[in-house]
Formats: C-alpha cells, structure tokens, sequence
C-alpha cells in the first residue's frame, strides 16, 4: 500500500516537472515583445549594470532614480551582463542583448557587419551631436555615413613606466618628469639600464591571448608594415610578408636573446602582462592610458604609475586607437534609442548639465577611494572644443592623486600628438592578433626561429585560414 | 468444458499480464520523460542541429544559406588542423602512458593498506574536489618559468637551473598531462578499489599457499579479476582526452606558438572567439571530432558487452 502510494507521488512528480519543461519551451512562442510598460513608459535594459552590493552598484542605483525622476516616460531595466566576445553573439542571435550595452573598438567592425547595433544618427542629429565628436572616432564608428555607437571612452596607446625602478636607474628628472625614449632602439637602452640597476626586466610584453597580436601591430606599423589590403576584385590580401614585418619581429627577438630584457615567462596574456608590470616584473610596457584600473588590483598604487609618449619606429611614429563605445540593440524601437541616448547623456556628454557633473565627479571620487591613479587625461570621444571635455580635464587637475609630471609626457601626446593615429586592422582584428601571438611565441620560445620563415608562414595563414574565408 | 475453462482462464491471465507491462510501460515512460525533454533540448535537439548547421553559412547563431561542405573544406583546408589533430592524438597518448598505471598502483596500494585505510582514501581523493580552475592556476604557478615556480624553487635546491616548463613547445602537453593525470586519478582509483574488493581473498590465500610472490599474485590472481575495467578505462580515458579542452585553455592558451593547441579548443575558438564568423566551422569540426569518437564509444560499448558477457 505505501509503496503503491510513493510510486503515484513519484508519477506525480514526474509528470508535473514533464509539464513545466514542455511549458518552458513555448513560453515566448508568438508573443510580442511592447517597448512601453502598462503606464505607457519606455522600457529601455541597460546593460554592465554593477553586480555586486558596494559604491558603484550604490552610484548606479542613484544615477537611475535621478535619470527617471528626471525623465517620467522612460523606465530602466537593470541587466548584469556585460559584454564578452564568448557570449554576444549567442545573446545577440537569441534576441537577449541589453537595450544599451558595452562593446571595444575592436568589436566594433563585426558588430556593425552582424547589424547587432542600431542607426543612432537621426536620434543623435536631434539631439544636436553634429559636429561634438572627435572625427578621427566617427570614423571609426560610421557605416556608410550612419553613427552606429556612441563612443564613451577613447584612448591611444602609450608608454607606461614603473616610477620607481625608473628612478633607481636614473632615469628620472628632479621634478618627476621620467626621460621620454624617442624610438625603440633607445627604448632598449632604457631597458638594459634598469636590468642592470635593479635585476629585474626592462620591458614586458604581452604575449598570448591576442594581447600580445594587438601590441605588436602597433610596433610593427611603426617598422613601415601594412598587414592588410582590398585588391582591385575587393578582395582581402595579407600584405605582411616583408622585410619590414621581419625587421619587426627580429626587434621582439632581439629583446630576449640579445638584450635579456625581458620576462622569464613567454605566455603572457592580458592578465599576465598587467600582473608581471604592477608588481615590478617589467619596468615598462605599452598599453593604453586606462591602465591604472588594470594595475590597482596587484596593489600597484597611484604614486608608482608614469605614462609618456610611443616611441617611433624606423619608418613611421605611429600608436594605436581604441576605446569603448555603448550600442544600442538593433531591433530597438526609435523611442527606445531616443531614451537610451538620454541615458547616455547623462554620464557621457558634450554639454555640461549638472547631471554630467554629477556623475564624472562620483566616477573620478570612485577612482579615488579604489587608490586608482586620476591624472591621465586620456584621448577623448569629444571635439576639443566641447565645454564638458575642457570641464573635465580641469577637473582631473584638481583632483590629480600624484605627481602630475609622471603623466605628463602623456598627457601632451594625447593633446598635440606628433604621431599618427590609427585605428585597428578593418578585418579579422582578432585573428590576426592569435596568429601574431603565435610568432611572438615562437622567436621567445626558440633561439634558432627564422623571423623571415615565421612571418612567411603567419601571413600565409592569415590569407588562407581567414581572409580568404570572408564572403 | 474443462478445457475450455482452463484455455479462458489463461487467455485472461494473459490479458491481465498484457495490461499491467502495458501500465508497466507507461508508469516508466512518465518516471522518464522529465529527463527525455532535458535530454532532447540539450543533448539531442544541439546534436542533430549542429550536425545540420554544418551546411549552413552562419552568421553569428543565424542560420544563412545552404553552403554544403565549404564548412568542412574550411575546417580541413586550415592549415593547423594536421598539427592540432597530432596535438590531440600527442595527449592521448601522452595520457595512456602517465595516467594510465598510476590509479591502479595506488588502488593496489591503497587496498594493501592495514591501518587508516579509509583516512588514505580521502586524503588521494582529494584533488578531485578542487575546483578545476583552481588547481589549473594553483599547476601554473608550480610550473612557472622563472625562480618564483615552485619546480624551479625544487630545482635551484639542486643546484640545476630554472626550466620553461609549459613554455617550452615540447614539454607543455606532457606537462597539462601530468595535471589532469593528478586531477582525474582518484575517481578512477576509487573504480579499481571496488573493483579490487571483488577479487576473492581465497584466491590470494591459495597462490600464497601455492608460494607465489607479490607480483605473481597481481599477475595471475588481481589482473584477471579486474582486466575487464582495465580494458574499459582504456577506452573511456581516450574518448575523453580526445576532447581535452579547459586545461590547455587556462595553462597555456594552446602555446607556445599553437605546440599545445587540441582539436576542442580550436572548436571553442570558432565558435567563441571568432566574432561570429566561425560558428558554421565549429559545427563542422564538432562533427568531425563526434564521427572520430563515435568509433571508440561503438568500441566502447561492444567491448562493455563482452566484459559484462564474461563476468
């Protein structure tokens, strides 16, 4: 009897639990998804939403509630995920994206050609934004003339150096102004003086996770090489097999078995290269001028961070543009894009409402407290003349943590570059990267590598395993 | 009349024993169909849809045009996929040989034991409770390459200088190897222990009568009891090498220069790290990674049939 009884809870069981998974699955099925809640509010998720309790998540909260007190028709979804390669596309594929969400410039290009990021021009134009970006970054985000993101956070890449093995190695000026390297060759020299002052590497380099692929594009421009090129059929050619590239990797070579200047370990990824600089294991790197936030959590504090111009190479000075933009999903309706540009504003603005201030003063106090270097004014998505920009840099003056000399060859650069600024290789970005990766590896790894064979082989590759494979 | 009796009477206890195996039936199938939907929307359903996909051009997870094979050429045609094929082919075998004795030396060892028998078997079984990710990082930095490695620290005790380690192209398999051997040994270990129980200690009793020492007695008495399992590990520990994937991703990112990279983590790179360009090729190679094990899981299975037939 009693097991008769357990059998039946056990069918009942199963039979309940069959019925919620077939449930599951239709759940969804022909329903229409409405931007407008039952008040008639537009419904805007905004992704990168802080996950945990603490400051920022506090800081977000209250920017929502100002935002919405100020702004009655719309009404703001919080959603954690923030952007990752591993998951947009199955996010974007299943209609699971954010309203607004983050993404790098690198991504850019394949989002805009998967049409996951919605036309934010006629939005953008109403709201007056002709002529507030920096040109260089429309560019950059434009597809046949039309604003496909909104850019938030610009940068080109500099040389960052470790304050205090600069200084053990006399490489320092009295009033904290570090001696600027004007090409790589004396980049080395740096190199070998702090190796000799203080036993450690001179220089680390990423090597892995496409970090070091990234880096070394910009150093190898800078040796006069162009890796990619449209022929007349509008096809994609690799165009690196030259002396040039082979110049440029025998430089990286050189680093390790001519110079010994750089780290023991030669699989370093983007991690890697933060951790081995923030705790004295390379007394340079190039990287961008973001890298304080990178660096905070090794403990790597404000008074030890420096930051001066990219060297130039043989052939050209040249550094590399990047930053970060928000996008809005593409099936976004025209009054969703609307708030979610309103949204935008108020953290990132070309005119200077209070709300702005507001919000870049509580970011800038946030950095503060983490014990994160404030001073480095890195290249911004907006016009020079913008009144917000001109606001905020006076801003990040009075609010520098350390002594603003460190950055200060930086900070020049970004504001009167002598340098080209270009932004990343048009196509297949992250491809080439792991197959760069992969030479960087092999010429570290082993003393006989032939730079000609394994730049030969990389471009091959290149052609073969990807360019020939875009439609 | 009689027989007519009996015939009726038996026609009825066959319709009754018809109607309980048919209520039999339903009750099993309702008792399985909550794992039949989780199986068909997550093993099943992906299965045959990648299988399908693969002839797809994809973009991103959108379905595009029929493309036949030009997945597959694509996949074939790149030019690391003979050298990551050797790469997973290399840890296979790389795995039979490091990991394949150590688990059963240890059971036998574990099985000698007199005292804290069980004591020993949760201080071996621990690695497997480590979560993965944890004991990759905690292998990295014992095999770092310079003086803060803890084998290099063992090394300079020595006197002998720092070694690459997993950054040398010829060690960095056989060192992820000898990571997942530790990782993965006890479960297996605890497999030939209960195995090792079955093994009649009256056998042991006679070959000890009969004179034979320690390696006799595993040769003719604990071989024969376990071969069986033996054999079916070996098999089991091919297919799943054979789709080695997280180690190298977080030890080595498949370096130096791709000497680490297997079939798997070329599959997750398609489909992950190719901003949506790949996704129609990862299919590909996930069907051509499932047509090369559905050989060793049919040899699997008929070898699993024969073991079971003999015992």
């Amino acid at each position: 009897m009693f097991k008769t009884k357990k059998k039946s809870i056990w069918k009942a069981v199963a039979t309940v639990t069959a019925l919620v998974l077939i449930c599951g699955c239709f759940v969804g099925c022909g329903k229409t998804v409405s931007d407008k809640d039952e008040q008639g509010r537009t419904m805007i998720s905004v992704g990168s939403w802080p996950s945990s309790e603490g400051e920022s998540l506090d800081k977000m909260n209250a920017r929502k509630d100002r935002f919405e007190a100020a702004n009655p028709d719309v009404v703001i979804t919080p959603d954690t995920w923030a952007f990752e390669r591993q998951t947009f596309y199955s996010k974007a594929a299943g209609g699971q994206l954010p309203t607004v969400y983050m993404a790098g410039f690198t991504e850019i290009p394949e989002i805009i050609g998967a049409k996951y990021s919605a036309d934010l021009t006629n939005v953008l134009k109403k709201r007056g934004y002709d002529g507030k970006f920096n040109d260089a970054i429309v560019e950059v985000l434009s597809n046949d003339g039309k604003m496909m993101a909104f850019p938030t956070m610009a940068y080109i890449l500099g040389l960052a150096y470790n304050v205090e093995m600069f200084e053990a190695a006399g490489l320092m000026e009295a009033d904290g102004t570090p001696k600027q390297p004007k090409d790589w060759n004396e980049v080395v020299e740096f190199a070998v003086k702090i190796k000799e002052a203080t036993g450690k590497p001179g220089l680390v380099l990423p090597t892995a996770g496409n970090s070091g692929g990234w880096i070394f594009t910009s150093i190898a421009w800078s040796f006069g090489v162009d890796f990619m090129e449209k022929n007349a059929e509008g096809r994609w050619q690799a165009t690196f097999d030259t002396p040039e590239a082979v110049e440029a990797l025998q430089f990286i070579k050189d680093l390790k078995w001519k110079y010994d200047v750089l780290p023991a370990n030669t699989l370093v990824n983007g991690e890697e290269w933060y951790k081995q600089f923030a705790t004295g294991n390379g007394a340079m790197t190039i990287t961008a001028g973001d890298y304080p936030r990178r660096v905070i959590k090794y403990g790597m504090s404000a008074d030890k961070v420096g930051m001066m111009a990219t060297p130039a190479g043989p052939k050209r000075h040249v550094t590399l543009l990047g930053g970060e933009v928000l996008c809005v999903k593409r099936n976004a309706t025209e009054d969703q894009i609307d708030a979610a540009i309103r949204w935008i504003e108020t953290a990132y603005n070309y005119s200077l409402t209070d709300e702005y201030k507001k919000n870049a003063e509580a970011s800038i106090e946030s950095q503060l407290n983490e014990g994160r270097h404030v001073g480095i004014k890195s290249m911004s998505p907006w016009n020079v003349n913008t009144e917000a920009l001109a606001w905020y840099h006076d801003y990040i003056d009075s609010k520098t943590n350390a002594n603003i000399n460190h950055v200060r060859l930086y900070n020049e650069f970004v504001a009167n570059c002598p340098a080209d600024v270009q932004p990343e290789e048009p196509v297949c970005a992250q491809e080439l990267y792991a197959i760069l990766d992969g030479c960087i590896q092999e010429v570290l790894t082993n003393k006989n590598a032939d730079c000609a064979t394994v730049i030969s082989n990389a471009n091959s590759d290149f052609q073969v395993n990807y360019l020939n494979n875009l439609l | 009349m009689k027989l007519r009796q009996v015939l009726q009477q038996n026609k009825s206890m066959s319709q009754t024993r018809r109607r309980m195996r048919r209520r039999n039936n339903i009750d099993a199938w309702v008792l399985m169909l909550p794992m039949v939907i989780i199986l068909y929307l997550f093993v099943w359903r992906p299965t045959v849809l990648g299988g399908v996909w693969s002839f797809f051009r994809m973009s991103g997870y959108s379905v595009g045009e029929f493309c036949g094979i030009d997945n597959y050429k694509m996949v074939l045609s790149h030019t690391q996929f003979m050298p990551m094929l050797w790469n997973t082919i290399q840890y296979v075998l790389w795995s039979l040989l490091i990991g394949f004795l150590p688990p059963l030396v240890i059971a036998i060892m574990v099985d000698e034991i007199v005292h804290f028998k069980s004591g020993f078997r949760v201080l071996i079984y621990l690695p497997t409770v480590i979560p993965g990710i944890a004991a990759m990082l905690m292998w990295y930095f014992m095999y770092y390459p310079d003086q803060t490695g803890l084998l290099n620290m063992l090394l300079s005790k020595i006197g002998v200088d720092p070694y690459l380690w997993l950054n040398d192209p010829k060690f960095a398999i056989i060192g992820i190897v000898i990571y997942s051997t530790w990782k993965a040994f006890p479960g297996t270990m605890l497999l030939y222990f209960a195995a090792l129980q079955g093994v009649s200690s009256e056998l042991y009793e006679a070959a000890l009568i009969d004179g034979a020492g320690s390696f006799k007695r595993f040769w003719h008495v604990t071989r024969p009891g376990i071969e069986g399992l033996l054999l079916l590990n070996v098999v089991r520990q091919i297919i799943s090498v054979f789709q080695v994937m997280e180690a190298p991703m977080a030890m080595t990112g498949g370096g130096p220069n791709g000497a680490s990279t297997p079939l798997s983590l070329q599959l997750y790179r398609y489909g992950f790290n190719s901003g949506g360009k790949g996704t129609g090729q990862a299919m590909a190679l996930g069907v051509i990674i499932f047509v090369i094990l559905i050989v060793f899981t049919i040899f699997y299975f008929w070898l699993n049939r024969k073991v079971e037939n003999r015992h």
